[in-house]
């Protein structure tokens, strides 16, 4: 950051100092070839001639005895001046009161200041990215349901009353469904089959959390209606509407029903001896 | 000290603004962070500023566990 600093004391000078008779400003002092002082916040480039100004055999200002002569060696037509052209080649006092000097004010670094306005730019970001995402979810959670709609889609039921090879059927969700205290001898008659060629082949395994207890909505795979407990061929249930015989599985056995009964989700309170569903 | 900030000012720039993939990353980032630590600083207060009234602060009074 050299300032240069001009040997001679710079003054801002009247455009003309005087004119000659003629009209023709005689300024004898005047220098031609000044140049601004550089500072390091204009960006006219390293010292040197100007690029700005048109080569000296075109012509130009020129300071000769008899006053200002500004010549034009050119093909373009000549251009008479009808108007005197005020010069200001004078070096800018920098004590003018309407040029303050801010060097003292300027950062002498401008990394802080970049770093500070993209942190703040990235800041509203973060913001604006969180209350997007807060809106969106909370948007969405509107459509879940809610806490007593969840709490109305369960059903507890005590089992510890429930003897075994019997039947209860409970309603849950508008649906019947059945829970069977299965007895020994059911749960291994249930095994014991080859349960690859049914219709829908799934192990007993695969349909109860507990071998001794069997829960399964009581809708009839074929058309919906509900089967009658202990009863059909296979000893399980029968449905009575076109003949669909369950196992004691509750897997479709015989007649037209496609799919074993539905299991649906439950889990045992081992706590409080209650059997939850949904 | 201000030349510390200075470095510190060029490393942040050098590490998270200088390439726009790191940045909106950067920023996406500390979204998901704000708004997990947003979520429990307001928690955290609400149960700071409610407390002895909240169900789960009065729950024993009401309820014994029977073992």
């Amino acid at each position: 950051m050299a300032t240069f600093q001009a040997v001679k004391k710079a003054l801002n000078l009247a455009p003309t100092v005087r004119s000659l008779p003629s009209g023709v400003p005689a300024a004898p002092l005047l220098n031609l070839a000044v140049r601004a002082p550089s500072s390091g916040h204009d960006h006219h480039g390293a010292s040197g001639p100007r690029s700005d100004v048109a080569p000296k055999w075109t012509g130009g200002v020129s300071r000769t005895s008899a006053g200002l002569v500004s010549k034009t060696f050119s093909t373009a037509p000549a251009v008479s001046f009808h108007q005197h052209r005020l010069l200001h080649t004078s070096v800018v006092r920098k004590d003018a009161p309407e040029v303050p000097d801010f060097s003292p004010y300027r950062a002498s670094s401008t990394d802080g200041n970049r770093a500070l306005s993209y942190f703040m730019v990235g800041s509203l970001g973060v913001l604006s990215a969180s209350a997007a995402k807060s809106s969106v979810s909370e948007f969405l959670q509107t459509m879940a349901a809610s806490a007593d709609v969840l709490a109305l889609a369960k059903v507890e039921l005590e089992i510890g009353n429930i003897p075994e090879g019997k039947n209860v059927i409970i309603k849950w969700r508008g649906k019947p469904v059945f829970i069977r205290h299965r007895t020994q001898s059911e749960i291994e008659e249930a095994r014991s089959v080859d349960w690859k060629t049914f219709r829908d082949p799934q192990s007993d395994e695969e349909r109860v959390k507990k071998p001794d207890w069997l829960v399964m909505l009581g809708v009839c795979t074929h058309l919906g209606c509900v089967p009658i407990g202990e009863a059909g061929d296979y000893g399980g249930w029968f449905c009575p509407c076109h003949g669909s015989h369950y196992d004691i599985s509750g897997r479709a056995r015989k007649g037209p029903a496609p799919l074993n009964l539905e299991i649906p989700q439950y889990e045992f309170n081992e706590a409080e001896g209650k059997l939850v569903i949904g | 000290m201000a030349l510390m900030f200075m470095q510190l000012a060029a490393t942040v720039y050098n590490t998270f603004f200088k390439r726009n993939s790191v940045y909106v990353t950067a920023i996406f980032a500390s979204a998901f962070a704000f708004g997990v630590g947003f979520d429990v600083g307001v928690t955290a207060f609400y149960d700071k500023w409610n407390k002895g009234k909240q169900w789960k602060d009065i729950r024993h009074k009401y309820i014994t566990e029977e073992e």
